[in-house]
């Protein structure tokens, strides 16, 4: 067996893989191999510490290319294969493990390698638990968006290959259709205001505003500001079913702080709270927080934070 | 007419789960089974389709011999029938060998249109599932999918990612595994409670299966499983004038470094 | 003797409770104060077969049996104790034409009382005397075309609403209850008149109102079960009813007690969760334990119910615990929530009033007391 694999169709997150992917080649001693399907990829990730680069020239979607892919990793008889935790990602990695006969640990969010098995931490039953698994090896795994940085630029260069892949064209894909962005990617903001349904009426998340401008952060919300009440769209909304964030600051004002909503934030570094319920259940997540009314205290903060 | 095969998981209930405030450790001694929630809406799109086109539902289930107490559960969604293999090996059975049980199951049932399943389990939440069947059983298969039909041998699907929405097709036979948003399951009405007891149901043994023994040895061990407990600063500043809980908060910001 | 639940008993009871917490915890409080009669809520209930639930078959009821019916009402109340009053008056009503009616009064009304195109009620009560002690005020005076009906009846729940009443009327006003007859009475008689919604302190979202009989004809064949034999389908019926008023009453209770116990986790007083002090722990306590007694009893009896066994003293066993500590279980819920135990935006102050209703109304003829004495004095 040889060779530690990372596959992401995001590169961003391919070269966040790299990092654990690293640690695991040091561990193991062997080859780091990533796989990329654009040529301008594959340079970057050969700059990144990868050693071989293979890039798999088709334009066909990253599913499409699981069956090639899966065969093209168990000839090279990978002993870990690390792939982006997409929800495309997960149909590859998934396809993989299969024809591997391997096990796969979804959403890793450690790696490392202990008595020559693949050792992972993850969540389990919607966020109530997390449990330390050993896979033996081959063996797959995901690992979100984020979880890791990119390495720095390695000493020296991997070399680049390309391969002929054979779609799988049993799945006839069409009309890929964007789904309209509002352009803040909340994921990436390191601080967020959230708001919750403790704001009376769309126009007063002007207050929210204004505190994540003099914060420097952008706004978020729970659930239902997001689906019920359409103030904000949906890909700023944080939850089970939404968005998971690890900003350095986590507002969260007039939002109740319920189990579904906290297990996407509560790996902030830092989680602040305003809300008139001293009861609320975000008072037991929040490091700092102050109860009292939203809109009594939002504008004394905004312009207390501008001085 | 299309014949459909929905599997489906007999997990316990999270919300019974307690965490033990010394260790950590997980209690689910109070915790009772259920079919897993994200299961419901495969169960509830097979049937629909089925009420809509005619056609047959089995439903399909691989868990410990508790598996037993699914059935009727199941069979009062709108599944004709329900095969289930009620094994020990189910307890510690990682999802490389749940596929290789149900790919196994499914050989020995013979042809079904397509195969449905839900996005992950209520418990583990693998995601595998779906992907790994198929390619066990060397069938397309569509994921992550919000919309559905099937028309004569063809089944078109849309499926929801990130970023877009996508459009995909395929024939039948096929593995369909599908998202929480594709609907959304009815509660069974008294009658259809009342029914699934006059519903056949029938046991799979695993040795009838194919499988070797190797196969149903997990690869990926349990070393660890310990609640999720924040532990926060919880300095909450409740003075009666908002200015200086404000100036409080300000000066916690600057302590923290992060003014 | 076995009091373990069926698996269709179980699946009953966990659809019932998501039911209601889908259908009925949004709009519970609303309904409360708006009084305004749930006809969306019914319709639903009616796709859930809950209408004809332990009705016969022929007549397209679901058969799964009066215990499974109680677990329902129980499921119910925990979230909306005025709907699951609407729905266990129009069961008892279809109950008693059920067990008491002709062959063609049962076709007549129970397959639309099943599929809830009718729904039924109860008018047996005055506003004077109490039942069975007379003398009633509504009077059935036989003439060669039937019965015609004059006077009122008072409490009647889903008045205006029901499709057919269940009426008690004297034949002899001089008679002190004794000549109580029943009669199916269709809500479009001429003469019948629905009085103004009548507001009750809880369960204010089933409709109360009074009836008035202004010569109101109906037909011989309209008599349910015996002429003067009113008063002992009405102790019957009651004590079927009371059953379901029992599964009101812990639904409620069990509801409220949850309730209080969330709540006094997350209320810090002297620096710790008031669910640390010994005093709130044995409110907790005691509610909990009454609830989980009750509830026992009221299965045991239904049980009995279901199986065609006597279980009159049983029933009224449940009814005289309950009267002792149903209300109880409000009051000290309320006590452990303090102010917000007694704020109108919190669903304790809802519970309480509703549970004040389901535990003193329908008493059976003869208080519970006097009943389970005689059954050990005989």
């Amino acid at each position: 067996m040889a060779g530690v694999f990372v596959f992401s169709e995001d590169s961003a997150i391919g070269k966040q893989l790299l990092t654990p992917a690293l640690e695991l080649k040091k561990s193991l001693g062997q080859p780091l191999v990533a796989l990329a399907t654009r040529e301008a990829d594959a340079k970057e990730y050969a700059t990144l510490g990868a050693d071989r680069v293979i890039v798999l020239k088709s334009e066909a979607s990253p599913e499409v290319l699981a069956p090639a892919i899966a065969n093209l990793v168990a000839k090279e008889q990978a002993s870990v294969v690390l792939i982006g935790g997409t929800l495309r990602g997960k149909h590859v990695a998934s396809y993989i493990a299969a024809k591997l006969d391997a096990p796969m640990t979804t959403d890793a969010k450690t790696l490392t390698i202990a008595d020559g098995k693949l050792e992972t931490t993850r969540v389990l039953y919607a966020g109530l638990a997390v449990a330390e698994e050993l896979s033996s090896l081959p063996a797959v795994a995901t690992v979100p968006a984020r979880t890791f940085l990119p390495p720095a630029a390695a000493a020296t260069a991997g070399k680049i290959e390309s391969v002929e892949v054979t779609p799988d064209t049993r799945a006839v894909v069409s009309n890929v259709t964007p789904i309209a962005s509002e352009g803040v990617d909340i994921t990436t903001a390191s601080r967020l205001v959230s708001v919750g349904r403790g704001f009376r009426k769309k126009e007063d998340l002007k207050l929210a505003d204004d505190l994540a401008a003099a914060l420097k952060g952008e706004v978020s919300c729970s659930r239902g500001v997001a689906e019920d009440d359409h103030w904000l769209p949906i890909e700023r909304y944080i939850g089970i079913s939404g968005q998971t964030v690890k900003p350095e600051i986590y507002f969260a004002v007039g939002l109740s702080g319920q189990v579904q909503h906290m297990v996407g934030c509560r790996e902030s570094k830092f989680i602040f709270a305003v809300n008139n319920d001293e009861h609320a259940p975000i008072f037991e997540a929040a490091d700092y927080g102050i109860v009292g009314d939203l809109y009594e205290v939002l504008p004394l903060l905004t312009a207390a934070l501008k001085n | 007419m299309p014949n459909l095969l929905v599997c489906y998981k007999w997990t316990l209930d999270e919300r019974d789960i307690k965490i033990n405030p010394n260790d950590l450790s997980l209690d689910s001694s109070r915790a009772k089974g259920k079919i897993s929630d994200f299961d419901r809406m495969a169960i509830e799109e097979a049937t629909q389709i089925v009420e809509k086109q005619g056609g047959a539902v089995d439903a399909l289930s691989y868990g410990t011999p508790t598996v037993k107490q699914s059935l009727k559960d199941v069979l009062s969604r709108g599944p004709n029938k329900a095969y289930y293999i009620g094994d020990a090996s189910a307890e510690h059975a990682d999802a490389n060998v749940i596929a290789k049980v149900l790919a196994g199951a499914v050989r020995k049932l013979g042809k079904y249109d397509v195969i449905l399943l839900g996005e992950g389990s209520s418990d583990s939440f693998n995601q595998q599932t779906g992907a790994r069947l198929a390619a066990l059983l060397d069938l397309p298969v569509v994921t992550f999918v919000q919309e559905m039909t099937i028309e004569g041998d063809t089944v078109k699907a849309t499926r929801k990612l990130a970023d877009c929405t996508e459009a995909v097709t395929v024939k039948t036979p096929a593995v369909v595994q599908v998202l929480s948003t594709i609907n959304k399951p009815r509660i069974p009405s008294m009658k259809q409670v009342l029914g699934a007891s006059k519903k056949p149901n029938q046991e799979l043994k695993i040795a009838d299966l194919g499988l070797k023994a190797e196969d149903l040895v997990p690869k990926s061990t349990r070393k660890s499983v310990k609640g999720f407990v924040m532990s926060r600063k919880n300095v909450i500043y409740k003075e009666s004038n908002a200015a200086d809980n404000v100036a409080k908060l300000v000066a916690s910001l600057a302590k923290e470094g992060l003014r | 003797m076995s009091y373990a639940f069926t698996e269709e008993q179980l699946l009953i009871k966990q659809n019932a409770l998501e039911f209601a917490k889908e259908y009925l915890d949004p709009i519970a409080m609303e309904l409360d104060h708006s009084a305004k009669f749930p006809a969306e809520i019914v319709k639903k209930m009616v796709a859930q077969d809950l209408l004809g639930l332990f009705l016969p078959g022929e007549y397209g009821g679901a058969e799964a049996g009066f215990v499974a019916f109680i677990e329902v009402i129980e499921a119910l109340s925990g979230s909306s104790a005025s709907v699951a009053a609407i729905l266990l008056n129009h069961a008892i009503a279809a109950y008693a034409i059920e067990h008491w009616g002709t062959k063609e009064q049962k076709d007549n009304y129970l397959p639309a009382l099943v599929k809830g195109e009718k729904l039924g009620a109860l008018a047996i009560y005055e506003n004077g005397p109490m039942l069975g002690v007379g003398p009633d005020t509504l009077v059935a005076e036989k003439k060669p075309e039937g019965y015609v009906l004059n006077g009122v009846k008072a409490f009647v729940r889903n008045a205006g609403v029901a499709g057919v009443y269940v009426v008690l009327a004297t034949t002899d006003p001089t008679s002190n209850g004794k000549t109580l007859t029943a009669f199916l009475v269709d809500a479009k008689a001429s003469g019948l008149k629905v009085g103004a919604a009548k507001e009750s302190m809880g369960l204010r979202g089933c409709p109360m109102a009074d009836l008035t009989f202004e010569n109101v004809i109906v037909p011989e064949s309209a008599v349910l079960g015996a002429v003067d034999g009113g008063l002992a389908l009405a102790t019957d019926t009651l004590a079927v009813f009371s059953l379901g008023e029992a599964a009101e009453t812990v639904g409620i209770g069990q509801a409220a007690v949850e309730h209080a116990a969330a709540y006094s986790k997350t209320r810090v007083q002297f620096g710790k969760p008031i669910s640390t002090l010994q005093a709130i722990q044995t409110l907790l306590a005691e509610v909990a334990t009454d609830a989980h007694v009750a509830r026992l009893a009221l299965y045991d009896a239904a049980g009995l119910f279901e199986e065609g066994k006597p279980f009159q003293t049983e029933a009224a066993m449940v009814k005289a615990f309950l009267a002792r500590f149903g209300s109880k279980m409000l009051l000290d819920t309320v006590q452990i929530e303090g102010g917000f135990g007694y704020s109108e935006f919190m669903p304790l102050p809802r519970l309480f009033r509703d549970i004040a209703g389901t535990t003193l109304l329908e008493a059976p003829a003869e208080y519970p007391d006097k009943t389970i004495a005689a059954a050990l004095l005989a």
